[in-house]
């Protein structure tokens, strides 16, 4: 109402955008006002991402696996997730297949993992599974259970494989869900490259620099 | 106030309370010995002294203070003698001698700090104490490890028996039973000592008693006269909730 | 005598010189001396300023533990991380750290104990009926910032419970389809939790939210005293004044109410006292036994749940697998079913066609229609689109969805009454019965995936039946509580 009286004092009611109209340099104040708002805001919300030394934390970590012995699986630590290396024994590689009807994504269609970890061991050296130690479904970290059959506690059918302490997603000894578990993909395998027979990079796709 | 209301009253406070003596079912996990705590100056010192002898050579109590230990009838001069090989002042902490990357390197992992472990390690199936207690009791010869020792309630673990100079060695015999639904169960027949240690069955124990009484104590030092403190909180504020009660009848009187 | 008259006398001036300058006469009379309250409250009504006396030993506990603490996730010369150890530090070598850090653990559980009775007084009076929606309202954004404040409080003494349960937790942001991955790295600032998460979350705890907090407290008092307090029997004291305009079963807050409060307040702090010098761990309920643990961003602890005040919503959570989705649906469509029928509204029954069908689509996706999923990429959209959301999503959909139903209570009960003392049987049995699946689903929530009562009845379905039925209370309420059976309300307040 009161703009309408300003406009016809003013004299210029044919233009919509005068520079005198109330409401017009209402809008645009206010237009102004949050680009200055998004402005402000911008390093605030930025700050919450990652840090430069957080980014940084992520060097990839060689690792020695002559000291693993068959059937045995070490943790190292890389970007401060656990890293998984078990070196499987023939008949743990061999158990692998007979779990495929059981579990939620055999061929590993939806896994995340480079393309190098093909087929059902999920791994360059069928031996030496490398995989991150990290539930795809809320983060905990899995324990082993490698027993099998039942002395694992886990049913007569188990082959061997991981268990998830916090909601129970089972996996098996290459990190594949089994069906109807909370989790709702394969166990993640992060890039990692053989620098030789016996030394492994965690954290890159290739050996080079 | 209506039937209704006095039972949902008194259902409301029973969920309340429900948290302090909600005693826990034994569900799954093996079973502990209680341990017999003792609080009195003799045995926390007898405690101390093993505490320092055996553990802290390898294991830190950084939140602990030596001169703390003047809570347990010690003088600073005697802790001094007795007790101080890592540190030259009472007030220091209970700092570890061993570097952390040797340890790694020696035992897979660093040993973790004791301050509060008798408080870290209680469950459903018993107070820290009671684990503590049974782990101690529990290791055997296992020449499949790295160590040459593993221990019943902590398969696996990385720390040798560090007290086998007292107890001796020991052997377990375990049985694998079909449990009747068809599964195969492990479980340990019996501990039995092959070779003797200096002590005998039930002196091992009463130390092991004391040494687990003294890390109790050392989770929270003080906790007694925490308790003793309660009795007089309470007795001045049941005093206050009188008086306030007849405060507030003062006034209500009128209140029809 | 003369020398009391002259001490008065300046007194009088004193004031008079305040209130020309400050309100402060007034607002002692609106809000204390002559807020008028009804004269039948019970012992239901102790829980409003039990809550404000916690409130304040937080703040003043809280004060008193920033002066030691240090949120710093860096491992000390011991190997012990800082932040750990210094909690031990304030518990042993800070003079009387030991009560101040009890007090403020102890108040944490406490809260929400105080929060959960006053609540529920809520529910059995019917306290956030007309006219009392915003201060039901604002009492729901303050429970809202209360679990905030208790999650980011608890990451703080970095112990493998405060590691794993703030990584749960944030995970669950990355269930939100296409930015949730990203959401849950901006929450921590990392890739894990670590310690840029432990500094902001400290902030968030030490300033961010009590600030909220305190100014939503201010507002939840503000709507009370302008529409008056209900009371027990659901009926409003402000019908029937005298002729001085003062409601006839009114009595003044100053010093009827206050001296009553300062009874109740003396009670508490029996309990409190008893908890903090002979229970201070709660029995593992209040300080958890693993978060004596440092933080071990490698191995989980065999055990992990939250803290005891989450569990009844974290259980629903793990309720919701993939197995519960069709039940769930077939529940969420008999609701539009009888809000379809019930309404006269044509919006409402286009909104609830769609809300079948959007749900439909959410649950089951396009498989179910004999469509086949387009060729499978799990980060784009298309999976969604052709799967429908997981049941990891609906979890925490359900998570956050249950705590939010409370909110929708003023306008989902349509008694004639609001009080518990004139509803029907309906009303009483379905309130029992939500307060029984409330309270096992809390149970359910302390104890591990697997868990079943004594051995024998497994723990799953029976946090599946309590959460249908803590939804059934919510969702059938506009249909149970208008064919309930009710009594007539009094015109005035009854005395007991």
């Amino acid at each position: 109402m009161s703009d309408n009286k300003q406009d016809a004092s003013g004299g210029e009611s044919c233009c919509a955008c005068s520079l005198d109209s109330r409401r017009t340099m209402l809008a645009a104040t206010v237009g102004a006002g949050a680009v200055v708002g998004l402005g402000v805001a911008t390093p605030f919300v930025a700050s919450f991402m990652p840090s430069e030394r957080a980014k940084a934390a992520g060097a990839p970590v060689e690792v020695d696996l002559s000291k693993i012995k068959a059937g045995e699986m070490i943790t190292v630590e890389w970007q401060g997730k656990p890293v998984w290396i078990l070196r499987r024994t023939p008949e743990m590689i061999a158990a692998l297949s007979k779990n495929d009807a059981a579990l939620a994504d055999p061929a590993s269609e939806r896994a995340v993992q480079p393309e190098y970890v093909k087929g059902v061991a999920r791994a360059i050296k069928d031996e030496f599974f490398v995989c991150l130690g990290v539930c795809t479904h809320l983060g905990c970290s899995p324990n082993p259970k490698f027993a099998v059959g039942s002395e694992s506690g886990m049913g007569d059918a188990w082959n061997g494989g991981f268990l998830c302490p916090c909601h129970g997603s089972q996996f098996d000894l290459a990190g594949r869900v089994f069906k109807s578990m909370p989790a709702p993909t394969n166990l993640v395998i992060p890039p990692h490259a053989y620098l030789s027979d016996t030394r492994l990079l965690i954290g890159k796709d290739s050996a080079e620099a | 106030m209506s039937l209704l209301n006095k039972l949902l009253a008194a259902a409301a406070l029973a969920v309340t309370m429900a948290g302090v003596p909600m005693v826990a079912q034994a569900a799954g996990g093996p079973a502990l010995d209680k341990a017999p705590v003792r609080f009195d100056d003799a045995s926390l010192q007898q405690g101390a002294k093993l505490f320092v002898n055996y553990c802290l050579s390898c294991h830190g109590a950084s939140s602990v203070r030596y001169n703390t230990l003047t809570q347990i009838g010690l003088s600073e001069q005697q802790i001094k003698d007795n007790l101080m090989f890592a540190a030259d002042k009472p007030g220091e902490q209970m700092m570890v001698a061993l570097r952390r990357d040797d340890a790694r390197k020696w035992f897979g992992v660093a040993p973790p700090d004791l301050s509060v472990i008798a408080r870290a390690r209680a469950s459903e199936q018993g107070s820290g104490a009671d684990w503590l207690y049974t782990y101690l009791r529990q290791f055997y010869r296992d020449d499949s490890r790295p160590t040459g020792w593993n221990n019943v309630l902590f398969p696996g673990v990385g720390m040798p028996h560090a007290l086998w100079g007292l107890q001796g060695e020991q052997e377990a015999h375990f049985v694998t039973k079909d449990d009747g639904h068809g599964n195969k169960v492990t479980h340990l027949e019996s501990l039995e000592i092959v070779k003797p240690g200096t002590l005998t069955k039930e002196e091992y124990d009463e130390q092991v008693a004391n040494l687990v009484s003294f890390i109790t104590w050392m989770g929270e030092p003080g906790q007694e006269t925490r308790r003793s403190m309660g009795w007089l909180v309470l007795a001045v504020l049941s005093v206050f909730a009188v008086v306030s009660w007849l405060l507030k009848r003062a006034y209500w009187k009128d209140v029809h | 005598m003369t020398c009391c008259k002259i001490v008065t006398d300046k007194a009088q001036q004193l004031l008079g010189w305040v209130d020309e300058r400050f309100p402060l006469t007034t607002l002692y009379r609106e809000h204390l001396a002559e807020y008028y309250a009804p004269k039948n409250f019970n012992f239901w009504y102790f829980f409003g300023s039990l809550a404000l006396l916690v409130l304040v030993i937080q703040i003043v506990t809280g004060i008193f533990l920033v002066m030691h603490y240090k949120p710093d996730a860096s491992l000390n010369a011991a190997g012990v991380p800082v932040a750990f150890a210094s909690v031990e530090y304030i518990m042993r070598d800070v003079a009387g750290g030991k009560f101040i850090r009890y007090m403020h653990s102890t108040g944490a559980s406490m809260f929400f104990i105080v929060v959960y009775l006053h609540m529920f007084r809520g529910l059995l009076y019917g306290s956030y009926r007309k006219p009392r929606e915003l201060i039901w309202l604002f009492g729901m954004a303050i429970f809202l910032c209360l679990m905030a404040e208790a999650f980011f409080g608890y990451l703080l003494p970095w112990g493998q419970m405060s590691f794993w349960g703030a990584q749960v937790i944030v995970n669950l942001f990355e269930a939100i389809p296409v930015i949730g991955p990203d959401l849950s790295i901006f929450i921590r600032g990392d890739f894990v939790v670590s310690d840029a998460t432990l500094n902001r979350f400290f902030a968030f705890h030490v300033i961010a939210i009590p600030l909220v907090l305190l100014g939503l407290v201010a507002a939840h008092l503000i709507a009370l005293h302008e529409v008056g307090s209900n009371n027990p029997d659901g009926v409003e004291i402000k019908k029937y004044k005298d002729a001085n305009g003062i409601p006839l079963d009114g009595i003044p807050f100053h010093p009827y109410y206050t001296v009553k409060d300062i009874f109740g307040v003396s009670i508490f702090l029996i309990v409190f006292a008893i908890i903090v010098f002979f229970a201070p761990e709660g029995g593992g309920y209040f300080l958890e036994f693993n978060n004596f643990f440092p933080a071990d961003s490698l191995k989980t602890p065999a055990h992990i749940a939250p803290v005891w005040y989450f569990t009844p919503f974290y259980s629903m959570l793990r309720a919701t697998t993939s197995d519960f989705l069709p039940v769930l649906w077939a529940f969420v469509a008999l609701i539009a079913g009888l809000t379809f029928r019930g309404t006269g509204c044509v919006w409402i029954k286009r909104a609830c066609l769609l809300l079948v069908a959007g749900l439909y689509w959410g649950f089951f996706g396009l498989t179910v229609f004999g469509f086949t999923p387009p060729p499978i990429d799990p980060v784009v959209l298309g999976v969604h689109l052709g799967r429908g959301l997981d049941a990891k999503f609906w979890g925490v959909a359900m998570m956050g969805g249950s705590v939010m139903l409370f909110g929708l209570l003023p306008w989902l009960d349509q008694s004639p009454v609001k009080s518990i003392r004139y509803k029907g049987p309906l009303f009483k049995t379905i309130l029992t019965l939500f307060v029984i699946s409330f309270v096992l689903l809390g149970f359910l929530g302390t104890k591990a995936p697997g868990y079943a009562f004594f051995g024998l009845i497994p723990g799953g379905p029976v946090a599946a039946i309590c959460t249908i039925l803590y939804l059934a209370f919510f969702g059938l309420m506009p249909w149970y509580s208008r064919i309930d059976k009710t009594k007539p309300e009094p015109e005035r307040v009854t005395s007991k």
